[in-house]
């Protein structure tokens, strides 16, 4: 049972979630309440990593932040250290696989906002910002509980970015679900077995506790919709 | 409340939709915008608002520019300091009735804020519910609390979207009651939103009659009822008995006009500037067709006696509806009748009765045929 | 009924406020965190990259190498190619251990290496079987051709030839019997030679051409059989390693020590053959 590596994948799946959420919530905001030209493209774009296999995902982002990019030359200029093997590493690629999790739930949850409630908010005199706490954050509330639950079990799952950005190296980027394969390839089913069981626990009472909370917060909201 | 402002709106766009609007709306004044579904309505009271921005135009609000297309100035809805009432409401349904209410008290110290929200609850009559979620309010019980929300802001203008569409019929009728007494002590400007001629007839000062963008007419509802501009208001105010004529004879100094429909003579207290021979449009409200006219054997100046045959008398509660054919002339005439009349007088189809028009609510339509020339 | 509480509107909303009051100073120091911490243990023991398909062996040495030296390596066992990109584009790894020779020479012509490295070990090949399979194991492989002229072989595991060099030498040995074309219908590869291992223990194929290293231990034998294949049948396969250019003390040292005769045992155990020419370089 590889302690360490479960921690690195909770601490990666918490790290994920954190960033990437409220980044969700601006992003699903503004598609949610703007037309544009183009906006299919954009929202074709933000379902790409869904469609794309991880471990293309993981060779492109090996290219575009290691030491032969510009990005990866910057960032090592400026902090010494590299993104790609590390765990800052996985936190950004993380973050971009997920954005289709985290911003599809978040943006129908403001599409389902009715123009009404947010014509009267804004005639109630409330700036733009207290709107978003006192009146949408409320109310999508479900929407973000869900983007948070789907990001936190992928990224606990995630296997082919990691491996291929992260290198498998134990105590930096060795996940769970790598020393999960680890296991297998060295015929320690054991092992496997010990491991699958505790992340597949840990993910389901995540899920169910997400989903009561959902149901509680979501109850009084639905009710009340004409 | 504060603020004996009018409101002065002069808009017009093209796209995304055509909308075109030039009218004012006094302090204390209730003006009402109807028209058919999709016509603007909706669109121009959120222009007012500062929800949309229209093409061109300006719009005042007093002193205050609140909107400027030439000067690229244009005041956000908080600015403006309005009162909004969505057609649906747009309560906040995680917030009690009181904390909606409170939601409007921005301007408020914190401290008075409940206090504040209590009373414009008990100000439109809302007693004792200030913490039920507005799924457990009744329709008319959400409407009060978000006039009062709209009330506490203490706007400068007031702004309602078909405030009655979503409330069943007893509740209208008590609620026409509260605006009418409301409007007696707000001096703000009131623009209301409505399909409902009646409802505006009951409530608004002035009325405007927009449709497909256009402004047909403005004026006071009765005015507009009994003297509307054009044959497309004349519909829109819901008047069905639109007929062609043929001008006869004019007396200008005794306000008559003389016209044909097909054979018979039909004379008119209306005397806009025509020819003899011209065609005419005219038209006549229900008030103006009288059935029981018959049973007095008393003859005036001011009857237009018409032989009809009744093609059908449709019993719809207190109310019928009776279409009949004018002898002679081949046209329907549509009338609404009071049933204990219909019944009084023993009215069925395929009889043959007498009708009269009153003269002076007979209307000449200006620019005689222009429905079909459009 | 706590959760409930919590979320009750005079409760949320105040702690809403403060939490975003505190959010974006939370949010920099989160990056701030992320970007600068070096959060790994053991930074201070080298990574080392190794082929999966030796990592039985890999994993005896480094043990043995602790006990003796007090030092300890990390080593990630993968595939030789994926190895390659990562070290091309700043994987940390001092040391590759690869299954072949071209990877190490890739990244030798790259820049990426002390020097051309040099050959540890000579991998063999065993034709396996997991228990109870219909396959009869001969070294001969004429048990195999008998299945498949029964048309009772469904599946058959190699490593891919395309990228692992057991799975290459795996192709070798059937095109010289001549069952490559027959056996293509039923040819299941794996990844890597681990994974081809594992096709052929799971019971979902009845026998494959695996790595002699990887069958030997413990907990294959303990699921499966196998015979050692003629080493005629096949190129051999030249296991090569290679130092990087910013390999540390301990890592040199490792080197070493896997040409060390301590190491060169261990690897006849797992069924490894001896470069003959091992001191010639390197060393």
């Amino acid at each position: 049972m590889d302690w360490q590596a479960l921690w690195l994948s909770v601490k990666l799946s918490c790290f994920t979630v954190i960033l990437l959420i409220p980044l969700a919530i601006i992003v699903g905001r503004w598609l949610a309440y703007r037309q544009f030209k183009g906006k299919s493209w954009l929202e074709a774009l933000i379902m790409v990593p869904l469609v794309l296999p991880p471990t293309v995902i993981g060779y492109y982002l090996l290219v575009g932040l290691g030491n032969q990019s510009v990005i990866g030359q910057w960032v090592e200029q400026l902090t010494g250290q590299q993104l790609v093997f590390h765990f800052s590493g996985l936190v950004i690629a993380s973050i971009i696989v997920n954005i289709p999790f985290a911003v599809q739930p978040i943006q129908r949850a403001f599409e389902t906002i009715p123009m009404d409630i947010r014509d009267a908010a804004a005639c109630c005199g409330m700036s733009r910002l207290r709107i978003f706490f006192r009146v949408e954050l409320p109310m999508i509330w479900p929407g973000v509980l869900t983007a948070m639950v789907l990001c936190f079990s992928h990224v606990l799952g995630e296997f082919g970015v990691v491996l291929m950005l992260g290198g498998n190296i134990a105590g930096e980027t060795k996940t769970i679900s790598i020393a999960i394969y680890d296991s297998v390839q060295a015929f320690d089913f054991d092992s496997a077995g010990m491991m699958s069981l505790v992340l597949l626990l840990f993910a389901v009472s995540a899920l169910a506790l997400t989903t009561s909370m959902s149901k509680r917060l979501g109850g009084h909201n639905s009710a009340s919709q004409r | 409340m504060p603020r004996n402002v009018d409101l002065i709106c002069d808009i017009s766009q093209i796209s995304p939709i055509p909308l075109e609007a030039h009218f004012s709306c006094r302090a204390g004044e209730v003006l009402a915008v109807v028209g058919p579904s999709g016509g603007g309505k909706t669109t121009l009271l959120r222009m007012i608002a500062g929800l949309t921005l229209p093409q061109q135009g300006h719009i005042h609000c007093g002193d205050v520019l609140w909107f400027d297309a030439k000067q690229s100035i244009s005041l956000t809805p908080q600015q403006r300091h309005i009162g909004y009432m969505p057609q649906n409401f747009g309560l906040f349904p995680h917030l009690s009735a009181l904390d909606n209410v409170i939601s409007g008290l921005d301007h408020v110290p914190k401290a008075l804020r409940k206090q504040r929200a209590v009373d414009w609850l008990a100000r439109v009559n809302l007693h004792g519910l200030p913490d039920r979620l507005p799924a457990q309010l009744s329709g008319g019980q959400r409407q009060r609390v978000a006039l009062a929300r709209a009330l506490a802001r203490e706007p400068a203008i007031l702004l309602l979207d078909e405030p009655f569409s979503a409330v069943d019929r007893e509740t209208r009728e008590r609620l026409y009651i509260e605006l009418a007494r409301l409007k007696q002590q707000l001096s703000i400007p009131v623009v209301m939103v409505t399909h409902d001629i009646h409802e505006a007839s009951l409530l608004a000062d002035k009325m405007i009659l927009i449709s497909q963008g256009q402004m047909l007419q403005q004026g006071k509802p009765f005015e507009v009822l009994s003297h509307p501009n054009n044959e497309a208001v004349a519909r829109q105010m819901g008047l069905r008995n639109i007929f062609d004529g043929q001008v006869v004879e004019q007396d200008i100094e005794r306000n008559m006009t003389w016209f044909t429909l097909g054979d018979e003579l039909i004379v008119s207290d209306s005397v806009p500037a025509l020819t003899i021979g011209q065609s005419i449009r005219w038209v006549i409200p229900n008030q103006g067709i009288r059935f029981n006219a018959i049973s007095s054997a008393r003859l005036c100046k001011s009857l237009n006696k018409l032989e009809v045959l009744i093609e059908s008398v449709l019993v719809m509660g207190e109310s019928s509806r009776i279409i009949a054919s004018v002898v002679g002339t081949g046209s329907m005439i549509n009338a609404d009748v009071p049933t204990h009349l219909v019944h009084k007088l023993a009215l069925g189809a395929g009889m043959k009765t007498s009708i009269a028009l009153k003269s002076e609510q007979i209307h000449i339509l200006s620019n005689g045929r222009e429905s079909s020339q459009h | 009924m706590f959760l409930r509480n919590i979320i009750n509107t005079q409760f949320f909303y105040p702690l809403v406020r403060r939490l975003r009051a505190g959010g974006i100073s939370l949010l920099c120091a989160v990056i701030g965190l992320v970007g600068f911490s070096s959060v790994s243990v053991a930074s201070d023991a080298p990574a080392i990259a190794a082929a999966a398909s030796i990592q039985f062996a890999i994993t005896e040495i480094a043990r043995r190498f602790q006990q003796q030296t007090g030092l300890s390596v990390r080593i990630s066992y993968g595939s030789s190619g994926n190895f390659v990109t990562q070290i091309k584009h700043g994987a940390p790894f001092e040391m590759m251990l690869s299954a072949d020779e071209v990877y190490i020479n890739q990244l030798h012509q790259a820049g990426f290496t002390q020097d051309e490295g040099v050959i540890y070990a000579i991998g063999r090949l065993a034709l396996a079987a997991p228990k109870g399979s219909a396959l009869i194991l001969d070294s001969d492989l004429v048990g195999l051709t008998q299945l498949i002229e029964d048309g009772k072989l469904s599946r058959f595991a190699i490593a891919n030839p395309d990228h692992a060099p057991y799975g290459e030498s795996a192709r070798d040995v059937l095109k010289a019997k001549g069952l490559w074309d027959a056996l293509q219908p039923s040819l299941i590869l794996g990844e890597n030679a681990a994974q081809a291992a594992q096709f052929t223990i799971s019971g979902s194929t009845q026998g494959g051409i695996l790595a002699l290293s990887l069958v030997l231990t413990p907990e294959f034998t303990k699921r499966g059989d196998y015979v050692v294949i003629p080493d005629a049948l096949y190129h051999p396969i030249n296991q090569r390693m290679a130092l990087m250019p910013h390999a540390s003390a301990t890592t040199e040292r490792f080197y070493h020590y896997m040409q060390s005769p301590a190491a060169q045992e261990i690897l006849t155990q797992f069924g490894f053959n001896l470069p003959k020419t091992v001191t010639e370089k390197g060393d």
